[in-house]
């Protein structure tokens, strides 16, 4: 079990590491995709000095509390569309029969199918989650939790998608979903908690990975708390199961098509 | 122009078969006013009511205005399109066309996105209804003004992406400066509307394609005057005159380096 687990990450990390030697191919393009993408980023900064400028609490969050909440955003989504790419075009692989190149590989179909493709702008995303640490005032305790929630979460957002792309293994155009899905995510991620009332609130906590990914890391980094650590740990490891679990079960249901296709 | 006319009605009779497609637009658009609505409220909570010379109301509105502008536009759709055109050397098919590929890619996008601007802008119009319970005050003269200035705002954008589409001839991948591109115009502009920035700082934004694109039909929007109508429309004027020039220089220039091995 072990060494099929390390023999499943060898693969995973080769696919990766060839992923990255081919983007390094144009090297300008790669380092001018991870500087736009840190200023695309930072630009934000100024919505929220504006809005600060008027009024020093929104929801609950200091400013520097509102840029490590951006930061932890940026880590989260950046990891995610760094390591697990492909996640976020499970239902596009699902739909024309892509899943098929993967089937006949030795390794776990789950896997191959999000990883095998980086994106290089999300290395710009994780930078920048790094960047804001240094912003609001380093210190090695932040840093740590910083890359164990940046990580959790990534993984935590991944199974989200994974979860909404499988839905193709049963309906048509869930790609709608998937963006959508994405879209809730992100959009939430970058506000504070604390302006959103009732409803909307439950649904950040339970139905989104938003509130444990999010809100409650940077709680956490304010003030330590092991009891909220641990609810965050627990939800990534439910949320990956029921990914697996759904996406196995979904795989049974899918029929091969004609396409050619070779993974090179 | 009857082939460019032809070129629009084209796409547009095509993007009507897939109206399906604009459902995930459309949810995006709800929840980034959704996101807005929440905050604008909590920044006016036991605050004055009008900050900066806006009330709740007309924030909300504002926000409705140029998000609506932004989701029609599909920007990044069409810098994509004219980057892969140029990395891929497909563009050359183009060149020998009888039409001009600025005028092509143009009028194919506005067919792209007329019958998406005619849909997202009734719902913008039902949401901000249901959020707010009213219309901003206008009389058939200004609402005219408006969809002019709207409209003007739309060829702006498009031909300011398609410079930034068009790098592609001396950078490999144009994509990113479009990213930058577009948080300059969401944060100085769409977001938040110019009389929010420090004084000093107004009187740079004035300037930037965020004033046309998307404050200014905005603005009249949720405060229409004669005033602002004149500079908001002068301003769009000379901002649409430079950047088509401006387009056209870039690709005559660009073409020449033009190198395509294979096809």
């Amino acid at each position: 079990m072990l060494t099929e687990v390390r023999s499943q990450i060898k693969v995973t990390m080769l696919s990766i590491k060839y992923a990255i030697m081919r983007e390094l191919l144009n090297k300008v393009t790669f380092i001018s995709n991870i500087i736009f993408m840190i200023l695309n980023n930072a630009s934000f900064l100024i919505q929220w000095l504006v809005l600060y400028s008027i009024k020093d609490n929104f929801g609950g969050y200091t400013f520097k509390q509102v840029i490590l909440l951006w930061g932890m955003a940026a880590i989260t989504y950046g990891f995610s569309h760094f390591f697990f790419k492909n996640a976020y075009h499970l239902s596009d692989t699902i739909n024309t029969g892509r899943l098929d190149t993967f089937l006949v590989q030795p390794k776990s179909v789950y896997l191959q199918a999000i990883t095998s493709d980086v994106t290089v702008s999300a290395i710009g995303d994780i930078l920048y989650g790094y960047i804001m640490i240094f912003v609001t005032g380093f210190t090695i305790e932040k840093f740590l939790l910083f890359t164990f929630f940046g990580i959790l979460g990534g993984i935590s957002l991944t199974a989200f998608i994974i979860i909404l792309g499988s839905l193709s293994f049963w309906f048509s155009r869930t790609d709608i979903i998937v963006d959508t899905g994405e879209s809730l995510a992100v959009n939430f991620a970058t506000y504070p908690d604390g302006i959103f009332k009732g409803i909307v609130k439950w649904i950040l906590y339970i139905a989104l990975p938003v509130g444990i990914v999010n809100y409650i890391p940077i709680s956490i980094i304010s003030k330590f708390n092991i009891k909220l650590l641990l609810l965050c740990s627990i939800y990534c490891i439910l949320i990956v199961l029921l990914s697996i679990f759904i996406f196995k079960k979904g795989l049974k249901r899918y029929s091969s098509t004609n396409l050619m296709n070779a993974r090179v | 122009m009857r082939k460019y006319l032809y070129i629009f009605k084209s796409k547009v009779m095509s993007n009507l078969q897939y109206v399906f497609d604009l459902a995930g637009g459309m949810i995006g658009y709800f929840l980034h006013i959704f996101v807005f609505v929440y905050l604008y409220r909590y920044l006016y909570m036991g605050e004055k009511d009008i900050i900066n010379g806006y009330s709740l109301n007309q924030m909300i509105w504002y926000v409705i205005i140029t998000e609506l502008i932004w989701c029609i536009l599909g920007g990044r759709k069409l810098c994509y399109k004219i980057s892969k055109d140029v990395k891929d050397g497909n563009i050359s098919y183009n060149i020998n066309k009888p039409y001009s590929y600025i005028g092509y890619v143009f009028f194919e996008h506005l067919g792209d996105i007329f019958i998406k601007g005619i849909i997202f802008t009734i719902f913008g119009m039902i949401i901000g209804f249901l959020f707010i319970g009213s219309f901003p005050n206008h009389s058939i003269l200004s609402i005219i003004v408006v969809i002019i200035s709207c409209i003007l705002a739309m060829f702006i954008s498009i031909l300011l992406i398609m410079i930034i589409g068009l790098f592609a001839f001396y950078i490999e991948d144009s994509n990113p400066f479009y990213w930058l591109y577009s948080k300059v115009i969401l944060v100085l502009g769409t977001l938040l509307p110019i009389e929010y920035f420090p004084t000093v700082v107004q009187g740079i934004l004035k300037y930037l394609p965020s004033y046309v694109v998307a404050y200014g039909p905005a603005k009249l929007f949720v405060s229409f005057s004669v005033n602002n109508t004149i500079k908001i429309l002068v301003a769009q004027v000379i901002y649409l005159f430079i950047s088509y020039l401006l387009c056209v220089l870039i690709y005559k220039k660009g073409v020449k380096k033009l190198n395509v091995n294979g096809g």
